[in-house]
């Protein structure tokens, strides 16, 4: 038995670099420190699904071919293309997405990455406003107000809690899960009374009425850390909160602006915003302005909804004016385990973090007009790499089927949807498993991937096959070199 | 004068900033034929795009006018500094992006960003304009700084944002954030509103005579107005809500809501 | 490859060549003392100038908070684009290049070696692997270590020894050049958004004062034997009255000096060189600096000249950045690094009529004036901060000819040009003088010995610019030397040609220079210490150290410590 420690988790951007895989065998028996998450994709990365052996379409029919084959099929579709796109690169590492970028310019491509159906909308706010932010230790270490706006970290981010917010202890700030515990446990109690009354007496479900959700919270006294929960519905994490704000659907924005009218201490004209009282949104304010160190962490659900980019805008800026009362910071919670390095290449290379358009030589940006959903929506694309990412199961109908229009090339490890509808399949190594990298964590720092386990025969890093598209693209155009 | 008409059916993106009245003054038609295209990633020649005609000017101003579907086709009249461009079709992106002078007659739909960070000229629209209309390129803060921009029928979101100076007149309806950031200028809409009008509007005036949800929460009732002035001689007849904002930039735009279609806002007037 | 380059009026200060004409031999990326002219490339020079690559001491090229900026500043890259030619990569400027074009701009002005002064260790990954993708110029990179709690925490104690034994494991692990210190103290207290105000302000929760550190640090890189002194961003930067506070800083360790060698290195001195109590009263104290420069020999001091026109100001001085985004309503990033360090980015426009911004422009090249030895001053522009750095050349015209300065000051705020000295200003530096203050005075204060001269045994980096020393008078024909900085005819970077007419004709990868300290007791790396990492940062301690295979090319040197 051998214990590989210090291993960074390839599966959400919180990117916990503590875990533990034990291996028996060249094989991994054992995961430890992971979350469910982590350890089901470092226990059964390499299931039925995998695909092992290069695929081409021929006659409306997968059949297996050499890799050399495939490679040369891919280039040949790329290098005649007048508009081609690459999209994915945000579950891969950023060694990939650097020869992706180099690929993308030799072809006169576009090429984004998920942030386009992500956080995308953020970044464009940050082009206009600015974030102040910080990275996660600083959280740990001082932070005495947390807030989830739009993002349920219980589920999506399971040891973000644990590792940098709530529930960690840092230097000036002590961990407050003895506090949730207790808590929880007295819900979990009241839940159960309270089934049990509705079986006994009633027989019937009744809901809690709404004034109770904005009952102020008995811990509004102690200098403690302190966590407020924002969004459409109650989640698991905001059970564990200690305000929590449940904002109208699509009404972020009139609750963000509310919110900045309140610290300036500008008075508002109405009784109600996004369906949540002046009063309560008052109470909040004011914990917000009197903590020492707050953060604001947002997820999709606010990116995605109602004002979408602008709802960021105006939440930076709520934490941008908080900063003219205390010290107050703003993080998105990035998805896909290295959503954030791809951005980050793709900024160092071409100025601009995702939808980089090569076609007319030299880097262009401009969202919506660059970004790889519009493009197929609008049928532009004349034919696609996707690769570390599966498009056809998320992007609506219609982008799916110009995808499935087009000579498609896909680079997975997995027989996913994408992967069912293309022309050329080439299977990959998983990264941080079967191959090493880097990935940036949702606060910009880089931490290495490890190998840990040989992939399967023949299966080659994603790294590895885009290089080698790129080097056959440059020979079939007639450039010499490497 | 000059006529295109597309020889064939676009499909990846045309970047034609040559069709510009300036640039094919004084060439004859086989020089304007070998003006620089681009067709996605491949340099292409107009001429290889479009059947070019010479027609009788009907004005003294260097005319161009196309026929047909331009849709796929962006950056028609960038930079463009006077003449005349008549567009009979629907067409692409960035239509008279930071025009100078001139007019743009489009008889058909416009895609986005059309008359992006405009100084002069106008650009006139008859069918539905699309997303950001005269807003300024991702991270400026300098929207339109001049020159009017008409729409006969809708328009999409973000609408004059980051707007300095100039006119923007919208007679159907218009998605949301209507002004947004705007400083300075004016902005008129016959039809309804989305919502979100002029957030974070630092001055400068938004009109709309249609419905609208609501008011943001951060700007606050000011007056109830009879009529608003427009221009200098087209007076919009209300009565109208007039609102101040965004109190959150500090700022101190006016934003007149029709009364009549939005009874729904009477609650306000308690605050007067 | 062998190359000759024939007959150019060759600058090389540290050898005492001064303009004479001469052949300079290349093999192996080395200089030699000759080559076999019948079969080395021949480079006719006659009628320019040959110099050392240019050595930049300061520009911020790489790193998170230079990728920040870039990402904040669409609008400032889609006016300026570098299409893909056969040879080059694609990218973008304008004031923060993507980094093929750093690369490539600076090897078009002849300079082949530049200093990224501001890498937060914990994210040195990801600057190392920015430099790696900076094409043709050696670098290096300065870990940020005055807030570093680890410092802070042994320097209150007074444990000097286990301080430095931390710095030497920092700094290599890091693969850094030079200790940084950026507002020592202000950094930490930005944490919770406070700042110091002066040296001798406390450090909330450390018991340590900003003086403390700049002297413990200073101490520890004497120990340390490291090739470059301590780099200093003052306290107070950017706020009117600083230059007291540059004063005191330059003076709390003028008695750590021995054999009259610098022992600190005041960067971008023209921001924390204002006079006055407030925005409105603020006036120029290049004259107070320059005389007590003038009098010592202990400091080295970089420009940080400011150019009118827009930009994008980055510092690690997240507090200073706050009140840059105040000042200007423009739109800020902010972004601080657990346990380390800060940082800061706003855009900013320096404007000719602005009274301020005019004064800034002055004091730049006060300082640059005043300061009578050469050897003492360097010429930056704390790229991007006080502006780009292509437009050095500007700099080199106005450093070389009044008339020049006298043409800009016709057109800034007449307010700042009555108040300033630099009207009465007559001195004109020479190429020799140029030299000194872009590449080779650079390289010496940095330690390094391959580098900044023409000696045989030196890197092969030269520069060769198209102007005749005897027929040009730089006074008049500023111009033309302008011109002549910012396309070098030549520049062979480690003995390949690499610009030819100002244009990139190869693409090379240049190296990152870093130091391996040896210490003769590391720290030891307990289980003890692997906790304690984990308290303090949020990576396990075996994820936190830069691999060489992070570096394009690795080019350590070996430092033997005192200790």
């Amino acid at each position: 038995m051998e214990i590989v420690k210090a291993v960074t988790c390839p599966v959400c951007g919180s990117l916990c670099d503590d875990i533990e895989v034990v291996m028996e065998n060249g094989k991994i028996v054992d995961v430890r420190n992971a979350c469910a998450a982590g350890a089901a994709k470092f226990l059964n990365y390499n299931c039925e699904h995998r695909i092992l052996k290069p695929l081409i379409r021929k006659n409306g029919e997968f059949v297996e071919v050499s890799l050399d084959e495939a490679i040369r099929k891919a280039a040949e579709i790329l290098a005649n293309a007048s508009y081609p796109i690459l999209y994915g690169w945000s579950s891969t590492s950023c060694e990939a997405v650097r020869v992706g970028l180099e690929l993308a310019e030799e072809i006169g491509g576009v090429i984004d990455n998920t942030s386009t159906v992500c956080h995308g909308p953020s970044i464009l706010s940050i082009q206009d406003v600015g974030i102040p932010s910080c990275t996660l230790g600083q959280i740990r270490h001082r932070a005495d107000l947390v807030v989830y706006w739009g993002s349920n970290p219980w589920s999506a981010h399971p040891r973000h809690i644990e590792r940098y917010t709530a529930f960690s202890e840092g230097r000036f700030q002590k961990s407050t899960w003895r506090r949730y515990l207790a808590k929880i446990r007295a819900l979990i109690a009241k839940k159960k009374l309270e089934r049990a009354f509705k079986r006994i007496f009633f027989k019937r479900e009744i809901s809690v009425p709404p004034h109770l959700r904005y009952e102020p919270p008995p811990f509004l006294e102690r200098k403690e850390r302190k966590l407020i929960v924002i969004d459409v519905r109650r989640t698991k994490s905001a059970e564990i909160a200690d305000y929590f704000i449940k904002v109208e659907p699509g009404k972020d924005y009139e609750l963000l602006q509310a919110l900045r009218m309140l610290i300036r201490d500008q008075e508002i004209e109405t009784d109600k915003v996004a369906g949540v009282p002046v009063e309560y949104l008052e109470e909040v304010a004011d914990v917000m302005v009197n903590c020492d160190f707050g953060i604001l962490f947002f997820g999709v659900g606010l990116t995605m909804s109602g004002a979408k980019m602008r709802n960021i805008d105006a939440a930076i800026c709520l934490t941008r004016d908080l900063n003219m009362r205390t010290k107050f910071v703003i993080m998105p919670m990035r998805g896909h385990f290295n959503v954030t390095g791809a951005n980050v290449v793709s900024t160092w290379q071409t100025g601009y973090p995702f939808a980089v358009d090569f076609s007319l030589g030299y880097p262009r940006y401009n969202p919506g007009e660059t970004s790889v959903v519009d493009i197929l929506l609008r049928g532009e694309s004349d034919a696609s790499l996707i690769i570390a990412s599966d498009p056809a199961s998320s992007f609506p109908k219609k982008a799916v089927e110009h995808l499935a229009k087009t000579p498609l090339i896909v680079i997975d490890p997995h027989m996913n949807v994408t992967a069912q509808i293309a022309d050329v399949v080439i299977p990959s190594a998983f990264v941080g498993i079967e191959a090493e990298g880097t990935a940036y964590r949702m606060d910009h720092v880089p931490l290495p991937l490890k190998k840990i386990v040989e992939p399967p025969e023949g299966i080659l890093p994603d790294e590895e096959i885009v290089r080698r598209i790129l080097v056959e693209v440059r020979r079939l155009k007639g450039i010499g070199g490497s | 004068m000059v006529n295109l008409y597309p020889k064939r059916e676009f499909k990846v993106p045309i970047f034609a900033e040559c069709i510009n009245p300036e640039i094919f003054e004084d060439k004859t038609l086989s020089e304007i034929a070998e003006l620089e295209v681009w067709e996605g990633n491949k340099r292409k020649k107009l001429g290889e795009f479009f059947k070019i005609e010479e027609v009788k000017a009907e004005t003294e101003e260097p005319t161009i006018t196309l026929y047909g579907d331009l849709s796929r086709i962006r950056r028609i009249g960038t930079k463009m500094r006077r003449g005349i461009i008549k567009i009979q079709g629907d067409v692409g992106m960035h239509l008279g992006e930071e025009m100078e002078g001139g007019k743009i007659v489009v008889r058909g739909n416009v895609d986005s960003w059309a008359g992006s960070m405009m100084k002069g000229g106008i650009i006139e629209i008859h069918g539905n304009a699309s997303h950001y209309l005269g807003a300024p390129y991702r991270g400026s803060t300098v929207g339109m700084r001049g020159g009017r921009i008409i729409v006969h029928g809708n328009a999409g979101n973000e609408v004059g944002a980051y707007m300095r100076k100039g006119i923007i007149k919208v007679y159907g309806n218009v998605g949301q954030f209507v002004g947004l950031r705007m400083r300075k200028g004016t902005i008129f809409v016959a039809g309804d509103a989305e919502g979100r009008m002029g957030a974070c509007m630092k001055g400068g005036k938004i009109i709309v005579c249609g419905h609208v949800d609501s008011i943001l929460p951060s700007f606050t009732i000011e007056n109830v107005k009879g009529k608003v002035k427009v221009e200098a001689d087209e007076i919009a007849q209300g009565p109208f809500y007039l609102f101040l904002g965004d109190l959150t930039e500090n700022g101190m735009g006016k934003l007149y809501v029709s009364k009549e279609k939005n009874s729904h806002l009477g609650f306000y007037e308690k605050y007067l | 490859m062998e190359i000759l380059i024939k007959n150019g009026f060759v600058f090389d200060p540290i050898n005492h060549i001064n303009g004479e004409r001469m052949d300079i031999a290349i093999r192996n990326g080395k200089i030699v003392d000759s080559v076999d002219e019948s079969s080395a490339k021949v480079i006719n020079a006659s009628g320019m100038i040959v110099m050392p690559g240019g050595v930049d001491i300061h520009a911020h090229i790489a790193g998170s908070e230079v990728n920040a900026g870039r990402l904040l500043r669409p609008e400032d890259h889609a006016k300026d684009v570098e299409p893909k030619t056969p040879i080059t990569r694609s990218g973008v400027g304008y004031s923060i290049p993507s980094t093929f074009t750093t690369g490539y701009r600076y090897s078009r002005m002849g300079y082949t070696t530049v200093m990224n002064p501001s890498m937060p260790p914990l994210e040195a990954k990801h600057t190392h692997e920015e430099l790696s993708d900076t094409p043709i110029i050696d670098k290096a990179t300065f870990p940020l270590l005055g807030d570093w709690w680890f410092a802070l925490e042994y320097l209150s104690r007074g444990q000097i020894e286990e301080c430095a034994k931390h710095i030497a494991w920092m700094i290599t692990s890091t693969k850094g050049y030079a200790i940084k210190i950026v507002n020592p103290g202000g950094l930490e207290s930005w944490g919770f958004g406070k700042n110091v105000e002066s040296l001798d302000t406390e450090v909330p929760y450390f018991n340590i004062t900003p003086r403390e550190i700049i002297r413990g640090l200073c101490k520890v890189n004497k120990m340390l034997n490291l090739p470059h002194t301590i780099h200093v961003h003052t306290n107070n930067l950017g706020k009117p009255g600083n230059f007291a506070t540059c004063l005191e800083t330059m003076k709390c360790v003028e008695d750590l000096a021995v054999d009259e060698k610098p022992v600190i290195h005041i960067t971008h001195c023209q921001f924390c060189a204002f006079k006055g109590e407030d925005w409105r009263t603020m006036s120029s104290g290049a004259e107070e600096i320059a005389k007590y420069v003038n009098n010592r020999s202990h400091v080295t001091l970089d420009m940080g000249q400011v150019i009118f026109t827009d930009t994008t100001t980055m510092t690690a001085d997240g507090p200073f950045q706050y009140t840059l985004y105040e000042l200007s309503g423009n739109k800020w990033v902010n972004h601080d690094v657990e346990t380390e360090t800060s940082s800061g980015i706003v855009p900013f426009h320096y404007r000719r009529k602005s009274y301020v911004h005019a004064v800034q422009w002055t004091i730049g090249l006060e300082l640059a004036l005043l300061i009578k030895d050469t050897w003492k001053i360097y010429m930056t522009t704390d790229h991007p901060n006080g502006g780009p750095f292509t437009s050095y050349p500007r700099i080199i015209a106005w450093l070389m000819s009044s008339q020049a300065r006298k043409e800009t000051l016709k057109k800034v705020n007449p307010r700042a040009r009555s108040k300033s000295l630099l009207p009465t200003i007559d001195r004109e530096l020479d190429f020799y003088e140029i030299a000194i203050m872009t590449r080779v005075g650079q390289a010496k204060a940095l330690g390094l010995k391959e580098k900044g001269h023409l000696g045989v045994g030196a890197d092969a980096d030269v520069a060769i610019y198209k102007i005749n020393p005897e027929l040009t008078d730089p006074s008049k024909d500023y111009k033309l030397v302008r011109k002549a900085f910012e396309r070098a005819a030549y520049t062979i970077k480690s003995g390949e040609i690499v610009v030819k007419d100002g244009e990139v004709v190869k693409h090379v990868e240049g190296a990152t220079i870093w130091l391996k300290i040896k210490t003769s007791s590391p720290i030891e790396v307990s289980e003890d210490i692997k906790r304690r990492f984990r308290e303090y940062w949020t990576v396990e301690y075996e994820n936190y150290p830069v691999s060489e295979k992070y570096l394009a090319i690795s080019n350590p040197k070996e430092v033997e410590a005192s200790i």
